[in-house]
């Protein structure tokens, strides 16, 4: 676009002249200037310079009438700029009020000047305007005069202005006046020229086409000097259209130059066309058109020795679109917004990116350069310039001048440089990494091997990523020769390896025209393969291949690659290392496979393998059995060295070596690196990989093939890792721990300690137990047990016995031997190798550990009262709470020590069972025992409940070793209660038992042991099952100390447990009510008089206490 | 002319591409199908751009280059298929008809139960197939 002058670039500025008053031109052009729309100003000091007006117009004035003969073209080549800046629309002539009015001298100077002026005017159409400057504010022109000049200059009284520039105040506003009215004249002016030049169009003088042309194009420009956009594109668009007409018509010129001249103007005009499409907005017209522009040139080549013109053309034309593109979208934010409709549309998205028209110019460009270079060469090695003399030779010969000192390749790497940051910055990489490639080869051909090397390099990587070989095969063709010319032989062998393992074959469609890199098939990849081999397989001092002088790997430079699991030399050689087994017994042979694969079109001899581990005493070597090795190689500092009888790999086919291994040290064992050394001086380290997590081959995973293993087992192809855990040894002294279950609180719990001796005979040992609190008191052992901390603890080591079987009596908790709690080492005494065991019993006792789970009973109420003097009956029930079943030796009640106190005497049987008693887990044991208080206290304590108890022991418990098993002792307090003495007291006695239909009586006994008068109210009701006979209701007294009795027969009707007649009494005084629970009035009723063998007890009396 | 065909897989490999020239420009074939894969890639993200056609498996006229069209296809299983032509006019009614017998072909080839999906289509049926659709272009609705 810059390479566009300057007048067509910009849209057209009115311009206007002033003459006169030199001292105000500055001002009056800075505010014109300054104007929105701005107006250009042409000054003209003095009223002389005027005639550089009447100049031009002598050579215009011959045009119009002229004859098409005498066309010079089809626009004129400094029109458009004659009218931007040397034709004003409307001439200013400034004219001091001193002068117009002044003495006749002046006037006469002033009609003079006007006279010349109005020549000048008149024959261009130029508009005029007079201002009449004012030196100061007082002085006046009279009317006559300004008639009178008004009348000589022929102008309208509007356009006679008066000016005073020393008025500051008003300053301001009669510069926008007269700005106002010279952009109105200008207009004015344009239009009128507009028209005039429009009324030839309509003529349609059909023999001067290209005037048609011009008239358009003049039309045009008028119109944008009005800034009249519609109208401007119009007629450009006819201009366009006109000019499309006379391709192939018009004879005017030399075939080259008339096709030249036609592309040009159409350039321009489309250019413009453009400018004003973007400008306002309309991209999409603008594309559409710029569409169709191209579509209607692209094939106007011409002849073939322009053919290069027409390239270079075509370029311009894509490069020009896209700056004007990216300028407008910078304004217009982003394409993105814009929506482009259906796909029925001529053009896709695509062609809204400026990237694309740059990429399309670099494209036209190097077709421009190709051509170009043929058609030069022809015409040097020709006499060219004598032989031709006809213009349009001379003219091509002349642009062949002017295209030598045009380097275009530096053209193109901008052109595509701009493209491809534009690409970029839209991430669209795949167009960008083709613009890249179009750079690197535009390095490459101009010699420039370090930037092209680069810039290749980063789109290899996007074609391995995506899988386009065709395109990779191409790139590293490029870079293979890159690096030979740097002279770098690690990349060269790199990028040769690479290429010789890529999948391409015969089949490939892309055969020829590959660049450096050869036809894309077998047979090249064999080529490369050979050549890389070549290389490698070189001795440093043999006599090299002269195109590779530089290619020499020597002794003082080995070639030494890396190949990772993300490398793209995969392909090149890929190692796969399986382990047979998960896990190794230490010192134990175990199979490993180390399995290679390699793509190389050819076999390659592999001289030697390295197998390197983490656990570097692994390490092993393979060799290869054909190969001599020199000394150097079979001097491995310790190393397994392995020989192999040939280590060939084929392509495509898996080398599968399996070998034994044997590690000492527990641990990981993993297979980090398998190094294969190809020649004398080249090795590959490879890093090894796992058959279970191998990622398929890049590249090669999209051909059709049968996928192969590298192992043969296939649970161990899907399975198997490239590392293996190596066990601990088997230990030698086992020591075991065998408790039975929880303890039981209070019990003496035995701990069964085994040391066992598997290696070899342990003379002397000691062994220290520690003991952990479970709540969570963290680690003691009984050294560290402080006696007074004991309490915490509730668990203490007691001792511990000897080996079972070496003395009976050793079991005897007696004779446990005592170990001394600071000191909780234990001695181990001699073992034989192999031999059996030895126990250590650890009794541990436990105290109250569990005390939360002795319950009391449920109904033992701690605010229970006795009454005083009477027998009272207290069950004790024991509930085994365990998982195992208990023997219960004895129950008993201990008195609190100080006999003197007894406030109670406490009876019941036998303190010992003559066997004990089995209690199974849940089984409650139950104890009567009678209370008599006789003593007048308030509170009686009861005493403590003694039990005695152990594990049952099964079997063993009827053997005479179970007399010797300790018995556990547990302790209750049992609550105290409160002795009351009870005013009255109430007994209901019947039989214990009762035969239906046999009469007896039930007596209910009132006592008073009060020295007052008890009255006392009662009831009895009825009962279904007995006939009853005896008062009902009855309020009676009581004497003091003395007894009330009620008696009643009863009758049962029915057998089995029956409720007697409920009996209620209320004592008036404490105004105390009683009711006996339903327990204590029932009987049982046998059918028929029963026999027992033991006569019954006769006393079935229930002592009860009316309370207050 | 349709000088290129491709199928394009879902990591944009190649699966097929066969061009149709005489001239030693197959791989500049390749590249302009390589390049149109960021087309279909900004249609298939933007999918607001190309309005109707939303659910539609015709891409339409995905760029122009130089001398060619291309035109591209995506299946439901987002396979793609591109077209590279020479011809500047194309009717759009020719190219789906070819789309659609070319899908049918793909769909064809990849129903071998011996053929292993995302890897390259080297059946020579299909190859044969494809080159006849080729031939055909444009005929149907010419004749």
């Amino acid at each position: 676009m810059e390479e566009y002058p300057e007048e067509l670039r910009t849209p057209p500025v009115a311009l206007i002249s002033v003459v006169g008053c030199p001292e105000l031109h500055s001002q009056i052009s800075a505010h014109l200037h300054s104007e929105q729309p701005p107006t250009n100003t042409l000054a003209l000091p003095d009223f002389s310079k005027i005639s550089l007006f009447s100049k031009k117009k002598k050579d215009s004035e011959s045009n119009p009438t002229s004859p098409h003969s005498s066309i010079g073209g089809i626009l004129k080549r400094d029109w458009l700029l004659k009218h931007r800046t040397k034709i004003p629309a409307v001439l200013v002539a400034l004219f001091r009020s001193e002068h117009v009015s002044g003495d006749p001298a002046h006037w006469l100077q002033v009609c003079s000047d006007l006279d010349s002026i109005k020549n000048v005017v008149r024959a261009k159409n130029i508009k005029l305007v007079i201002v009449v400057v004012h030196s100061d504010a007082h002085d006046d022109i009279s009317e006559d005069r300004m008639i009178a000049l008004r009348k000589r200059a022929e102008v309208d009284s509007k356009y006679v202005v008066i000016f005073n520039p020393d008025d500051t105040s008003e300053l301001k506003q009669s510069l926008s006046r007269l700005g106002s009215t010279f952009a109105e004249l200008a207009n004015t002016y344009y239009r009128d020229e507009g028209r005039r030049i429009k009324t030839r169009i309509d003529k349609k003088n059909s023999n001067a086409i290209e005037l048609n042309i011009r008239y358009c194009f003049k039309v045009a420009v008028y119109a944008e000097f009005r800034r009249d956009w519609v109208e401007a594109l119009r007629f450009y668009e006819d201009a366009y259209h006109t000019l499309r007409e006379i391709v192939g018509v018009s004879t005017r010129l030399p075939a080259v130059q008339r096709l030249v001249e036609i592309k040009t103007i159409a350039e321009q005009v489309h250019f413009k066309i453009s400018t004003l499409l973007l400008h306002s907005g309309k991209i999409i017209e603008a594309v559409t058109w710029f569409h169709q522009h191209q579509a209607s040139y692209r094939k106007m080549v011409g002849p073939p020795e322009a053919i290069f013109l027409h390239y270079e053309w075509m370029s311009r034309q894509f490069l020009v679109f896209g700056e004007l593109l990216e300028t407008s979208s910078k304004t217009i934010q982003g394409i993105s917004s814009i929506v482009i409709g259906s796909s029925g549309k001529p053009f896709s998205e695509w062609e809204c990116y400026p990237a694309y028209y740059y990429q399309l110019a670099a494209h036209y460009l190097k077709e421009k350069r190709s051509t170009f270079e043929v058609f030069a060469r022809l015409l040097e090695q020709g006499d060219a310039f004598a032989m031709l003399p006809l213009t349009d030779e001379e003219y091509i010969s002349y642009a062949v001048s002017e295209g030598k000192r045009f380097r275009d390749s530096i053209e193109i790497i901008a052109l595509l440089k701009k493209a491809y940051e534009l690409y970029s910055s839209l991430k669209v990489h795949r167009m960008g990494s083709f613009c890249g490639f179009q750079i690197a080869k535009e390095h490459y051909a101009e010699g420039d091997v370090s930037n092209a090397k680069k810039i290749f390099g980063g789109i290899a990587s996007l074609y391995r990523q995506e899988g386009w070989v065709t395109l990779l095969w191409e790139v590293l063709g490029y870079l293979r020769e890159c690096s030979r010319k740097n002279g770098s032989v690690k990349d060269f062998v790199e990028y040769s390896l690479e290429m010789a393992a890529l999948p391409v074959s015969s089949d490939t469609d892309v055969q020829r025209d590959c660049g450096p890199a050869g036809p894309a098939n077998l047979m090249q990849r064999i080529s490369i393969h050979k050549e890389v081999f070549e290389i490698i397989g070189e001795v440093s001092g043999s006599a090299s291949i002269e195109d590779t002088c530089d290619m020499k790997i020597t002794k003082e430079k080995p070639l030494h690659l890396e190949i990772d699991i993300v490398s793209p030399l995969r392909l090149v050689l890929l190692a796969s290392v399986a382990f047979h087994e998960q896990t190794i017994k230490p010192g134990s042979s175990a199979s490993i496979t180390v399995s290679l694969l390699s793509q190389l079109p050819g076999t390659i001899e592999i001289e030697k393998l390295e197998i390197h581990f983490n656990q570097s005493d692994c390490n092993f070597f393979i060799v290869n059995a054909q190969i001599p090795q020199s000394a150097e190689v079979n001097d491995v500092q310790g190393h397994r060295v392995e020989i192999a009888p040939s280590l060939l790999l084929a392509s495509n086919k898996w080398l599968r070596l399996t070998y034994e291994i044997k590690s000492d040290q527990s641990g990981k064992l993993e297979c980090l690196s398998v190094i294969a050394k190809l020649g004398p001086h080249l090795t590959i380290c490879c890093r090894a990989e796992s058959p279970a997590s191998m990622s398929d081959l890049p590249l090669w995973k999209f051909e059709d093939r049968v996928q192969t293993f590298p192992v043969k087992d296939p649970v161990l192809a899907l399975s198997g890792q490239k590392a293996s855990q190596v066990e601990e040894p088997d230990p030698e002294v086992d020591l075991h721990l065998g408790a039975s279950g929880p303890a039981l609180v209070g019990e003496i719990f035995m701990v069964p300690v085994t040391v066992v001796s598997k290696g070899h005979a342990v003379y002397s040992g000691e062994l220290k137990i520690n003991l952990v609190d479970v709540r969570g008191g963290g680690l003691f052992s009984p050294r560290e047990t402080e006696p007074f901390s004991m309490d915490s603890h509730h668990v203490e080591l007691l001792g511990i016995s000897g080996p079972e079987g070496e003395d009976e009596s050793q079991l005897d908790s007696d004779d446990i031997k005592r170990i001394q709690q600071s000191f909780g080492l234990i001695s181990v005494p001699f073992l034989q190798n192999g031999d059996s065991c030895h126990h250590h019993m650890l009794p541990i006792r436990q105290v109250p550990l569990l005390l939360s789970r002795i319950k009391e009973v449920p109904d033992s109420d701690q605010s229970a009262s006795l009454p005083l003097n009477e027998t009272n009956i207290l069950i004790v029930s024991a509930k085994n709470c365990s998982e195992v079943p208990l023997r219960l030796k004895s129950m008993s009640i201990d008195v609190e020590d100080d006999a003197t106190e007894r406030a109670c005497s406490i009876r019941h049987g036998d303190e010992d069972f003559t066997s004990p008693a089995l209690l199974v887990p849940g089984e409650e044991f139950k104890k009567v025992f009678s209370v008599i208080s006789d003593n007048n206290i308030s509170k009686l304590s009861l005493g403590t409940v003694c039990l005695r108890w152990r594990r049952d022991l099964g079997i063993e418990e009827q053997s005479d070793s179970s007399g010797t098993v300790p018995w556990v002792v547990s302790e209750q307090k049992l609550p105290d209660v409160k002795m009351e003495l009870p005013p009255l007291i109430v007994s209901l006695e019947c039989p214990p038992y009762a035969i239906l239909g046999d009469p007896f009586t039930y007596y209910v006994k009132i006592r008073n042991q009060t020295q007052l008068l008890q009255e006392i109210k009662f009831s009895l009701g009825d009962a279904q099952s007995f006939v009853l006979s005896g008062c009902h209701n009855d309020i009676f007294f009581v004497l003091p100390k003395s007894d009330h009795v009620l008696s009643y027969n009863l009758v049962p009707l029915a057998s089995g447990m029956q409720q007697l007649p409920r009996f209620t009494m209320t004592a008036v005084r404490y105004s105390a009510g009683f009711q006996p629970s339903i327990s204590a009035s029932s009987v049982f009723v046998f059918p028929s008089k029963p026999h027992f063998e033991m006569a019954a007890s006769s006393n079935n009396g229930v002592k009860l206490v009316a309370t207050e | 002319m349709i000088v290129c065909v491709a199928v394009v897989g879902h990591q944009n490999n190649p699966l097929y591409i066969q061009s149709f020239t005489e001239a030693d420009d197959a791989l500049k074939l390749h590249h302009i199908v390589h390049c149109s894969l960021d087309v279909v890639d900004e249609r298939v993200n933007n999918p607001k751009k190309s309005g109707p056609t939303l659910n539609e498996t015709f891409l339409g006229l995905l760029y122009p280059t130089e001398n060619y069209k291309v035109y591209g296809y995506l299946t439901n299983t987002k396979v793609k298929f591109i077209l590279v032509t020479t011809d500047l006019d194309v009717r759009d009614a020719d190219v789906r008809n070819f789309f659609r017998r070319f899908h049918a072909a793909y769909v064809d080839a990849v129903s071998n139960p011996f053929h292993v999906p995302d890897k390259k289509i080297t059946s020579r049926t299909f190859a044969e197939r494809v080159s006849n659709i080729v031939k055909s272009f444009g005929l149907s609705s010419a004749g």
